[in-house]
């Protein structure tokens, strides 16, 4: 990648004037740019807009800045408070520490990546993006039908009472997820999103709608909608795994995170 | 474009390109002791700390980095030679690529965790890949020298 100008604003205002009124592209942790071969004319730098926060927000959530790494989310004792090891879980398996240090939540938000291991959670707990200077849409839509036109993350909204688990299967530790899935209760309703088809990640709308507002549903529920989440999704095949292996799996995943968040 | 980067207590200023990663320039400006691996984000042999936290150099721009404080082997050059004394002792040193990245990782994880489990210690070291896989010897080695710190 060549950048060919780069800017680094002190304030969101001025970031979200270079990225609409002078087309730069926001750059997050960075990591991947070495593998893109685009020339990009106007690098805009979120390092210094202080963007690196995890904190408690009214009413009952938590909102994540833009530019929190990986390894913060992983270590987070308020992260851990209110989900447990979920994050830990949804982000321990990528790379090493050294990448993690590095990546951050909002270039994996605006890259909606079908590897995303995080924005699978993200779509079963019901977080919402917030782009500045205020507008909210739901992660999950944004992940499928993206934003139009140009767009600054700001930060994640998280509903701080969800309970959630994270699922995947991976060929080798550190490699990208075959296939990932998620559950979340969000204490009126039932969320399942489902990622690394190989493509991006999708709600299961079908398999939620089964489940209902029954927080604590039978096995046999459970059952049936693992199966109807691996019905109504489409599948791919790719170097890790073919479409048919994706489809055969990912019920076990749905069934393990649902009962884990049932208990 | 002109930064200012504080290597292993030194003041630099170096020239950069605003997409050119931190490896190329550090080494660029002699520091070759930051080795060039994987070059796409995966081995870390090319770890240094950037304000003590360990990060793969060739995937952070060198443009971040103006104004921060990095190390690399050689700036931890005296706790390094503590640590490779156990390396060699249990015959975990061999050809010695990804040493300085290893080492570096290791030292970044005795501040941050002073007592790991055999567990976290894979875990914290699952980003720095061994080329002659000398994992059994590298964790005897990590697990010696910590103990060796407690006692």
């Amino acid at each position: 990648m060549e950048i060919l100008e780069f800017a680094s604003p002190r304030t969101l205002d001025e970031a979200l004037h270079l990225v609409r009124d002078r087309h730069g592209t926001a750059i997050g942790g960075a990591a991947w740019l070495r593998m893109n071969t685009k020339i990009m004319p106007l690098g805009v730098d979120l390092s210094e807009l202080g963007l690196d926060y995890i904190r408690e927000a009214a009413p009952d959530s938590i909102e994540i800045g833009a530019m929190t790494t990986y390894r913060e989310l992983e270590t987070s004792p308020l992260l851990e408070a209110r989900f447990g090891r979920l994050f830990s879980t949804t982000v321990s398996h990528i790379v090493g520490i050294q990448l993690r240090n590095i990546i951050t939540v909002g270039g994996t938000l605006a890259g909606r990546y079908g590897f995303s291991d995080l924005n699978t959670t993200f779509c079963a707990l019901g977080a919402k993006v917030i782009f500045y200077p205020g507008k909210s849409v739901d992660v999950a839509s944004f992940i499928q039908d993206g934003e139009e036109g140009p767009f600054l993350i700001e930060k994640v909204l998280l509903p701080a009472s969800a309970k959630a688990s994270y699922q995947q299967v991976r060929i080798t530790a550190n490699d990208f997820p075959i296939i990932n899935a998620a559950a979340a209760w969000t204490g009126s309703s039932w969320r399942i999103a489902v990622g690394s088809r190989p493509a991006a990640s999708r709600l299961c709308k079908k398999a939620m709608v089964l489940l209902g507002n029954e927080p604590y549903p039978s096995d046999e529920k459970i059952e049936q909608a693992a199966s109807a989440a691996a019905e109504e999704l489409q599948f791919g095949s790719d170097i890790r795994a073919s479409a048919e292996y994706r489809r055969e799996i990912l019920p076990a995943l749905v069934r393990r995170a649902l009962m884990e968040v049932r208990g | 474009m002109i930064i200012t980067l504080y290597i292993n207590g030194k003041k630099e200023s170096v020239e950069c390109q605003p997409g050119e990663m931190l490896t190329e320039v550090l080494r660029r400006a002699g520091y070759v002791e930051v080795k060039k691996g994987c070059d796409t984000g995966n081995c870390g042999v090319c770890t240094v700390l950037l304000e003590g936290k360990p990060v793969l150099s060739c995937s952070y721009l060198a443009v971040r980095a103006d104004g921060k404080h990095i190390t690399t082997i050689q700036g931890a050059a005296k706790e390094a030679e503590e640590f490779a004394h156990f390396l060699t002792a249990e015959g975990a040193d061999q050809c010695g690529f990804c040493a300085p990245g290893f080492a570096l990782t290791v030292l970044a994880m005795k501040k941050e965790m002073p007592n790991p489990s055999e567990g976290e210690i894979r875990h914290y070291l699952a980003g720095n890949l061994c080329r002659c896989s000398g994992y059994e010897g590298q964790i005897r080695a990590i697990k010696k020298y910590l103990e060796a710190d407690h006692a």
